[in-house]
């Protein structure tokens, strides 16, 4: 850990970042901190726990208040499928951005039933085996039709609407939000209209979700919606060959859609 | 409550009354519906048919008000069929021949026709929750809010008692608190009647022990509660008032009347965290600090206490509320307001208050601790009355039912009962400066019953306006099911169309609470040209 801490020390030093998103012991609670060289005593703070925060969610926010800024991030394997992803929808630009990777814990991978727990270069940790699981999928999928629509209706039954789900995702970084559109989905009901809220943000993450579990980890509902969003990934990689969170390459390719492709075409929108 | 939270999980049977609990508890209700994955069953028992009913194996809607009915309906039954928990009534309580005495003229068909619940459905809710082996009772203030609030409250720690269903995990009755410090405040005396730690101010050992730990001669007199208050500006008993992170004007029933009394006291204060339709009228206001801005604990609806820390300064002057009360105790002369930190204030709190005494800043930074906790090496109490009551034996208490104060007349033929919307809180005052959340609902509506929507000849989305004995406001109708005929809902978070101006300031005799779930109202459509 000591190594670490003189290895952003060190970046601040140089000047290679001005900014380093980590997490931060606040007492015994560890919380999303961003370092700066003006404080580097704070970094004596800085801790790499066993829990996950959506930390490109947060540079996000980082990023649009400070676009010119040289900022490191303390990446995990999904965290860094999340900047791939980013840097391909012009969110952020790679050469701002510094990876300082961590490779997670077995006990993380398996809690998360992670594919690849690990970003490319390891700053921090060691290496451990990716865990592939589709049980869940399985389970949905051996169901009989029937069974498998009454099962998502009950499930997305439970929703009270909290936004939990986008809000915590980093792949949801529209400027408005099809979700918020009461055209298509009236406000103030909970459970939102069943099942086209939760069909718009599983459409809206084909090409775009990375796995990373944070929404289901967050839904307060208990709705199994990266189940869902798994099979929708899985589809995009079936169908039309595409795997999102990878470095480099093409976008999604249903973004041939264009950003209008989300909103509502006009003419409906005139009535 | 008796349990705490995550007790839920593992529970066999809940019964869920008067709490709309996805909207007002959603991290509650995700508790129950990790229950109900594991299987257990859950029944809603409410006049209106909101989220949770739809989620639930059994729901049926009562009348309004009709609460001590139905549960002394369920303990008939369960007595007859033998489903009561016999050694637990003869080792644990007493009262019990008065009780069953009590429930015994409440026949399911008489219960029928007072409550409106069929007696087959009756019957089997009483079966699910006295045969289960661990039921828990939720319920809120459709409980509460009445004139028989008591009453209905006593009804479900008899029905817990009778049945054995208390003093085990994942049992007990369990009122869910809305504010996330509500507990805290309340253990902490925000009441008038007792010294921090529900100590009576009756009770002259107790006032000596404050008159010593204070320095201060303290009166043997219990204070007045909030509708109590607002009656004693009227009558020129009360000149004063200091509000903090309440809206009364808004929150308080008969609204017209509070306006009234707001208008001629001499001098109001308020502190709060954003300007609030009773800061408006108010001589000083004074910029409280929110959750985020300051240190300290919050105690949580099951007994639990919690640190908060701060993230962020407050903005401007605004400060924590026990530094403002400490800087207003100095200024007037007051001796004992000399805290350096919420800690030093927690110490003299844990101190003075025998269920806190074992709880130290340093112990909730690492354990989880329930109250009552009494010494450094009690580990607290998750659940209540293992082993006995406060009082030694429970008590079981004869209830009869009484109808709601106000009932439906030529004049006032729809009854009116009140709640929250998920999108809000109380008031609004936190909640009505969100743009997401003002985005999915920002004005007043009443949910009809189609056959009284025709009745009245108005479509959905068309205003009408609803006139009580008090006061008059106007609103959107919608058109559902989820209410029964007779009845409309109106949430009271919209200060422009107060559903408050219509409820009844009619107080419950012991609790003071006042019945804002029943009250009568007229409801008339409102022509284009007045619209």
């Amino acid at each position: 850990m000591e190594k670490f801490k003189k290895y952003i020390k060190e970046l601040f030093e140089s000047g290679e970042i001005e900014g380093f998103l980590g997490i931060r012991k606040n007492g015994l609670h560890p919380v999303p901190h961003l370092f700066t060289p003006e404080h580097p005593e704070e970094l004596e703070t800085l801790t790499i726990p066993d829990v996950r925060y959506p930390m490109t969610e947060i540079l996000l926010t980082i990023v649009r208040k400070y676009p010119d800024k040289k900022l490191g991030i303390m990446v995990r394997g999904c965290d860094e499928r999340a900047l791939n992803e980013l840097v391909k929808n012009q969110k952020i630009l790679p050469e701002l951005i510094k990876h300082i990777g961590i490779a997670c814990s077995a006990d993380l991978a398996a809690s998360c039933r992670c594919a690849q727990p690990y970003p490319e270069e390891i700053h921090y940790g060691e290496k451990v085996a990716p865990v592939e699981d589709r049980s869940d999928i399985e389970a949905i999928d051996t169901m009989p039709q029937e069974e498998r629509f009454d099962y998502w209706m009950s499930e997305f039954s439970k929703c009270i609407k909290c936004y939990g789900c986008r809000n915590i995702c980093s792949m949801c970084f529209c400027d408005q939000c099809t979700l918020e559109d009461n055209d298509l989905i009236a406000t103030g009901q909970a459970p939102p209209a069943i099942p086209i809220f939760h069909l718009i943000r599983a459409f809206h993450m084909a090409g775009r979700c990375i796995d990373c579990g944070l929404c289901e980890e967050a839904c307060p509902a208990h709705i199994p919606l990266r189940t869902l969003y798994r099979k929708v990934r899985e589809s995009m990689s079936g169908f039309l060959g595409y795997v999102s969170g990878t470095e480099g390459g093409e976008k999604d390719p249903l973004e041939f859609l264009g950003s209008e492709g989300y909103m509502v075409p006009s003419k409906i929108d005139e009535k | 409550m008796t349990n705490s939270v995550p007790e839920f999980e593992d529970a066999d049977c809940i019964l869920i009354t008067g709490s709309n609990t996805t909207s007002s508890h959603p991290l509650i209700a995700s508790r129950i519906m990790k229950a109900k994955e594991k299987g257990a069953k859950i029944i809603v028992v409410d006049p209106r048919k909101m989220h949770i009913a739809s989620l639930a194996d059994i729901y049926v809607a009562q009348n309004l008000g009709s609460d001590v009915a139905w549960i002394n309906g369920l303990m008939r039954i369960i007595l007859q069929e033998g489903w009561e928990n016999a050694s637990f009534i003869k080792e644990r309580t007493e009262g019990f021949e008065e009780l069953k005495k009590a429930v015994a003229e409440y026949t399911p068909e008489k219960v029928e026709e007072i409550t409106g619940i069929p007696k087959e459905t009756l019957k089997e809710i009483a079966k699910i929750y006295a045969t289960s082996e661990k039921s828990s009772i939720v319920y809120c203030m459709g409980i509460t809010q009445h004139a028989t609030g008591t009453d209905n409250v006593k009804s479900l720690a008899n029905l817990a008692m009778l049945t054995g269903q208390i003093g085990r995990p994942s049992t007990g009755v369990n009122p869910l608190r809305g504010q996330n410090n509500v507990q805290g405040s309340t253990d902490l005396a925000a009441i008038p009647n007792v010294y921090p730690g529900y100590q009576p101010v009756t009770d002259d050992a107790i006032r000596e022990k404050f008159e010593k730990a204070w320095g201060v001669p303290l009166s043997p007199d219990p204070g007045l509660t909030v509708v109590e208050m607002i009656n004693a500006v009227e009558e020129g008993k009360l000149k004063g008032l200091f509000v903090l992170g309440e809206n009364p004007l808004v929150s308080d029933p008969d609204s017209n009347h509070v306006e009234k009394a707001l208008d001629a006291i001499d001098f109001l204060v308020v502190q709060d965290i954003f300007m609030t339709e009773t800061a408006r009228k108010a001589d000083v206001v004074l910029p409280g600090a929110s959750f985020a801005e300051k240190d300290g604990t919050y105690t949580g609806t099951d007994r639990r206490l919690q640190k908060i820390r701060k993230a962020v300064e407050p903005p401007d002057e605004a400060k924590a509320d026990w530094d403002v009360l400490c800087r207003v105790g100095k200024a007037v002369g007051g001796k004992g307001f000399e805290f350096a930190s919420p800690e030093e204030v927690f110490r003299e709190i844990a101190e003075v208050m025998p269920i806190y005494h074992g709880i130290t800043y340093d112990r909730i930074e690492k354990e989880i601790i329930h109250w009552p906790c009494r010494s450094e090496d009690d580990p607290g109490s998750p659940y209540l009355h293992k082993d006995g009551f406060a009082k030694g034996k429970g008590h079981f208490t004869p209830i009869g039912y009484k109808p709601p104060v106000e009932l439906p007349d030529k004049e006032y033929p729809y009854q009116l009962t009140t709640g929250r919307l998920p999108f809000h809180y109380h008031t609004g005052t936190m909640t009505r400066v969100s743009p997401s959340l003002t985005h999915e609902v920002n004005e007043a509506f009443i949910e009809v019953h189609p056959t009284n929507a025709f009745e009245i000849g108005v479509k959905n989305s068309q205003v009408v306006r609803l006139t009580s004995r008090r006061g008059s406001v106007n609103a959107k109708v919608i058109i559902t099911n989820d209410v029964k005929k007779g009845v409309v809902f109106m949430p009271f978070h919209f200060a422009e169309a107060a559903a408050n101006r219509l409820t009844i300031a009619a107080l419950d005799p012991i609790a003071k609470i006042p019945e804002y779930k029943v009250c009568a109202v007229n409801i008339e459509k409102i022509e284009e040209s007045e619209a």
